[in-house]
């Protein structure tokens, strides 16, 4: 398999005053040698859960990982211990997040934040390492990078700060590059700045990504394949051109119709009403059931299994059931910008 | 960086004229003349002590001589030490007090970061809730209580040190600690709460996903960042060191400008109230100022911003 | 199709009657915000066992006097330095009126208990002790009182009008910080004539200016949030906006910075009294009935050990109270 990663039935539990919140439940994915995979959803979707679950960065307690597999390389980092998971991270896994004004160490100089890594992974002298930081600088579009390696974090703009941020998880060259809701934060020309900065750096390195976020246009951009969550569950999963033109689970359609579009008929924005599911009482049945406008009785009762429409994409809904009444997509879900 | 010392300098010189102003005033206003006490002095020899220190001019004059005499170091005679300077006593005293403040800041201040270190990393576990039962306690008592505790425990009772007097380390030992309780106890409760605070900071998840050990995360990352607003607690604590002081030393009997205070306070020596009320201001308020451009110098984000608006 | 699941039939697959609005609705039942911060409070055992404390320690200062027969200078040169004796208890140590194993009691003929025993000069510790004890909840009481009247009012005029008005009354009170607070007290007690009057008139020119920054940062914060941009431009008068908006938003703060500041004005005049600056014999503090006690320590330490026990209790009754209410209204706080 050249499967570089490999999530096998994750579940993740969050042990809050006496209600367990059930963040992932039972979802698998895997990741390719530098591709990038996005994983979309609303917010308490549980896809910034996975990608800290994959860190090992799940805060313990009041977090833990009840059952699941995740293979790095085919080892399973869920048994790593905290001494081994500190080799794995910023050297061959690291991470991006979502606001760079807070993610930075306001009293640490930027090129010695890049530096760290280097000195723990690379056994780096603090010279080169230095001289390392400069050009990671340079290479993440950082004007006069020898005189901002001796700056302060404040002394930044949001976007240079991210842009920061970036060099920092790539200053080992790692093999997978988490990023999540990495240009939430940022202004919308700052945020085009970031995608173009990360598709060439992956043009580059050929680091493979994970990109979590709630922005399809962001997925469009960057993303080969898109896994969609909801409620916890992985509930679809294709290729790009699979999810964006041939989706089949209603939250998909729901995502890609709320998706603003330029040449829209109506000038009105579609919202999927309702809200997501309480995840310390989960439903047993389909998590999107309470939402959906073709809920059937069985979706209230019963999870659906995976139906495999192709080699890449599964959907998990029951209306794929051969029992199902036929169901078209509505129109609104055109890819935006057409 | 210049212009914001010498602003805080203006106002640090502003804070100390009002202060000895109001020590003039009160003076004053205080009822009779200050040779009340002093009942046995024929109507002359009264005469004679207003003139000598020019108590029978206006006001406005009397002022102005007060305060040429201060810039001169002139506080004044102490009325129970037969009018023998009170610049002499406070100079002579003062170095006993600073000693027993500064040991008991500094044994206090560390001890109380290690502890408030310890409380934030295992917070809500035995150590952090067993660390804050004893801030509540340490900073709820007053020193003077704690002083009697230490003094009956200690010195009367198991005579481990001694009981009173300021000769030799072992007698540092009570006075010392009684202070150094009430210290330990607001920097350990300040310096988890900012840890607490750290800990759960953006940047912490950064640096782990870096791959940093633990133990580099704490100490590089979290203390570092907690440590800094430390300072400001820096001016209460020494405003509290002082208010203890005043009684402590006067439980152990030692030789500063507490127990010193305190004696004149009860033999309505005025001028030596006034003396020390005016080392006291100036104490407080250097360490105002010290703080307030330490704080500068500390924290990168305002030593910058105050570089650029200066 | 991949289901072999027996369960499920066909007619499963029929639309199912799902109300829509469900999912809309909050799942939690809502709660005001004080009624969140009283169950809270409650929740923290501390805080609770603090509140009982105090309002024990309340009742019996208010009560207790009248249980002696002996007024607070009563002094009787024959029933000098009696220890503690309660008859009925008199098996612990404590109170069995012994001291290095003398009955003291039998030794004087005194056939009445003391129950804290009695001072040098014979007066009962037991009257003078809760008398003490009034006189620092009635410092607590002016401390409360300045810190509203006071410090709330300068500070909401200050925060909530700003500019002019602000700039003048903020440069008083950076004079009055500069200053240490015991300095001016001491000033203002020298001026006054030592004793309660002095004490509560230097409460209440210090004890606001905390409170009066407070008020006036949350003011300052408020009246620019949209709520209350809302109301003034639907035209509400100034009055409505501080009185319905900006003090309710402020008073789980304003509550409690009290419950923080009224220890530390009991603290300082215990502190007062302890160094003679407070009140003056023959009226009691507990500051000054330590230090009275401290001069008998090695011989009578039971003379220093309740009003220690007490004013010791209440500091930290209270304080734990206030740390309980902080968390209360802002669990953010606790972690």
């Amino acid at each position: 398999m050249d499967n570089l990663l490999e999530i096998k039935d994750l579940n993740v539990r969050f042990n809050l005053f006496g209600a367990k919140v059930q963040a992932v439940r039972g979802v698998s994915l895997h990741l390719k040698k530098g591709e990038t995979l996005a994983i979309v959803g609303e917010s308490g979707s549980g896809k910034s859960v996975t990608s800290k679950a994959i860190m090992g960065l799940i805060p313990n307690p009041p977090g833990e990982i009840t059952s699941g597999e995740i293979l790095f390389e085919g080892h399973d980092l869920v048994h790593y211990s905290n001494k081994q998971m500190q080799k794995i991270r910023g050297k061959e896994i690291s991470m991006i997040f979502q606001d760079p004004m807070t993610a930075l160490n306001p009293t640490m100089k930027v090129g010695k934040q890049i530096m760290e890594g280097l000195i723990k992974h690379q056994k780096m002298s603090r010279q080169d390492a230095k001289k390392r930081a400069i050009e990671l600088l340079r290479l993440v579009g950082i004007p006069k990078p020898e005189v901002r390696v001796n700056e302060y974090p404040h002394q930044f703009s949001g976007g240079m700060r991210q842009r920061v941020v970036i060099a920092i998880a790539l200053a080992c060259n790692p093999k997978i590059l988490i990023a999540d809701e990495p240009t939430t934060a940022l202004d919308v020309t700052i945020q085009a700045q970031i995608l173009d900065l990360m598709r060439e750096l992956q043009k580059k390195t050929g680091t493979a990504i994970i990109l979590i976020t709630h922005d399809l246009g962001v997925v469009a951009n960057l993303a080969q394949r898109v896994g969609v969550m909801y409620g916890g569950k992985l509930v679809e999963t294709g290729t790009l051109e699979e999810i964006f033109y041939r989706p089949k689970h209603p939250y998909t359609w729901g995502l890609l119709s709320s998706m603003p579009k330029l040449h829209a008929k109506t000038d009105k924005l579609l919202a999927i009403p309702g809200s997501p599911p309480d995840l310390s009482d989960p439903p047993k049945g389909c998590p999107f059931a309470p939402r959906c406008p073709y809920a059937m009785k069985v979706c209230t009762e019963q999870m659906p299994e995976y139906t495999y429409l192709s080699d890449t994409q599964r959907t998990a809904c029951w209306l794929l059931d051969k029992r199902a009444p036929k169901v078209e997509p509505p129109e609104t879900i055109g890819v935006g910008g057409e | 960086m210049v212009r914001y010392i010498l602003k805080r300098v203006g106002y640090m010189l502003v804070t100390f004229y009002v202060v000895i102003t109001l020590t003039f005033l009160s003076m004053k206003l205080l009822p009779g003349t200050p040779f009340k006490t002093a009942n046995r002095l024929t109507p002359q020899q009264l005469n004679q002590l207003r003139h000598y220190y020019g108590l029978d001019q206006p006001i406005p004059v009397q002022y102005v001589h007060y305060l040429w005499n201060f810039i001169h170091g002139d506080l004044g005679g102490s009325f129970q030490y037969g009018m023998q300077p009170v610049t002499q006593f406070l100079l002579q005293r003062f170095p006993v007090s600073l000693e027993l403040g500064v040991e008991a800041m500094i044994a206090g201040t560390i001890l109380g970061i290690l502890l408030g270190i310890v409380a934030g990393i295992y917070r809500a576990r035995f150590l952090d809730w067993g660390t804050m039962t004893f801030s509540v306690i340490g900073i709820s008592i007053p020193s003077f209580i704690f002083a009697g505790i230490l003094q009956y425990a200690f010195a009367v009772n198991v005579q481990l040190f001694p009981v009173a007097g300021w000769s030799g380390p072992m007698s540092h030992v009570l006075p010392a600690t009684s202070l150094a309780i009430g210290v330990l106890a607001l920097v350990a409760r300040f310096m988890r709460t900012e840890m607490v605070e750290v800990l759960n900071q953006d940047y912490i998840v950064t640096a782990q996903a870096k791959g940093l050990t633990t133990s580099a995360v704490v100490f590089r990352h979290a203390i570092r960042n907690a440590l800094i607003p430390i300072i400001t607690v820096i001016g209460p604590l020494t405003a509290a060191v002082v208010t203890g002081s005043l009684v402590v030393e006067n439980i152990f009997a030692i030789p500063g400008i507490g127990s010193q205070f305190v004696d004149s306070i009860v033999t309505n020596d005025y001028p030596m109230i006034m003396g020390t009320t005016e080392v006291y201001a100036g104490m407080f308020i250097i360490t105002i100022f010290i703080v307030d451009i330490l704080y500068g110098v500390i924290d990168p984000r305002i030593r910058v911003s105050g570089g650029q608006t200066s | 199709m991949m289901m072999p699941n027996t369960e499920i039939t066909k007619d499963m697959f029929a639309p199912a009657d799902i109300d829509h609005s469900v999912s809309e609705k909050i799942g939690r039942r809502s709660v005001s915000v004080w009624k969140d911060a009283l169950r809270r409070f409650v929740q923290n055992k501390g805080a609770l066992i603090s509140m009982i404390l105090l309002t024990i320690i309340i009742v019996a200062a208010l009560v207790s006097p009248h249980f002696s027969k002996y007024g607070i200078d009563d002094q009787d040169l024959n029933r000098v330095n009696l220890p503690p004796k309660i008859t009925a208890l008199s098996w612990i140590p404590l109170f069995s009126g012994k001291e290095g194993g003398v009955d003291v009691y039998k030794q004087n003929g005194i056939k009445q208990d003391f129950w804290f025993g009695t001072d040098s000069l014979g007066r009962d510790l037991w009257t003078r002790t809760w008398s003490g004890t009034q006189i620092s909840l009635f410092i607590a009481l002016i401390a409360a009182l300045v810190d509203l009247f006071i410090g709330v009012v300068y500070g909401g005029i200050s925060g909530y009008f700003g500019t002019t008005v602000d700039n003048i009354l903020q440069r008083i009170v950076e004079v009055i910080m500069g200053i240490p607070n015991l300095v001016w007290i001491i000033l203002l007690i020298l001026v006054m004539k030592p004793g309660l009057f002095a004490i509560t008139v230097a409460i209440l020119a210090t004890n606001w200016v905390t409170m009066s920054r407070i008020v006036r940062g949350e003011m300052m914060k408020l009246k620019n949030q949209e709520f209350v941009l809302a109301s003034r431009t639907l035209g509400a008068s100034n009055g409505r906006i501080i009185f319905r908006h900006l003090i309710p938003n402020s008073l789980g703060m304003i509550i409690v910075n009290t419950m923080f500041s009224v220890p530390n004005a009991i603290f300082f005049e215990a502190f007062l009294s302890f160094i003679g600056l407070g009140i003056r014999q023959p009226q009691a503090s507990l500051g000054s009935l330590i230090n009275t006690g401290y001069q008998q320590l090695q011989i009578h330490p039971y003379q220093t050990l309740y009003p220690g026990l007490i004013i010791s209790l209440l500091l930290i009754c209270f304080n734990i109270m206030g740390d309980g209410l902080r968390d209360a209204f802002d669990p953010k706080l606790r972690r």
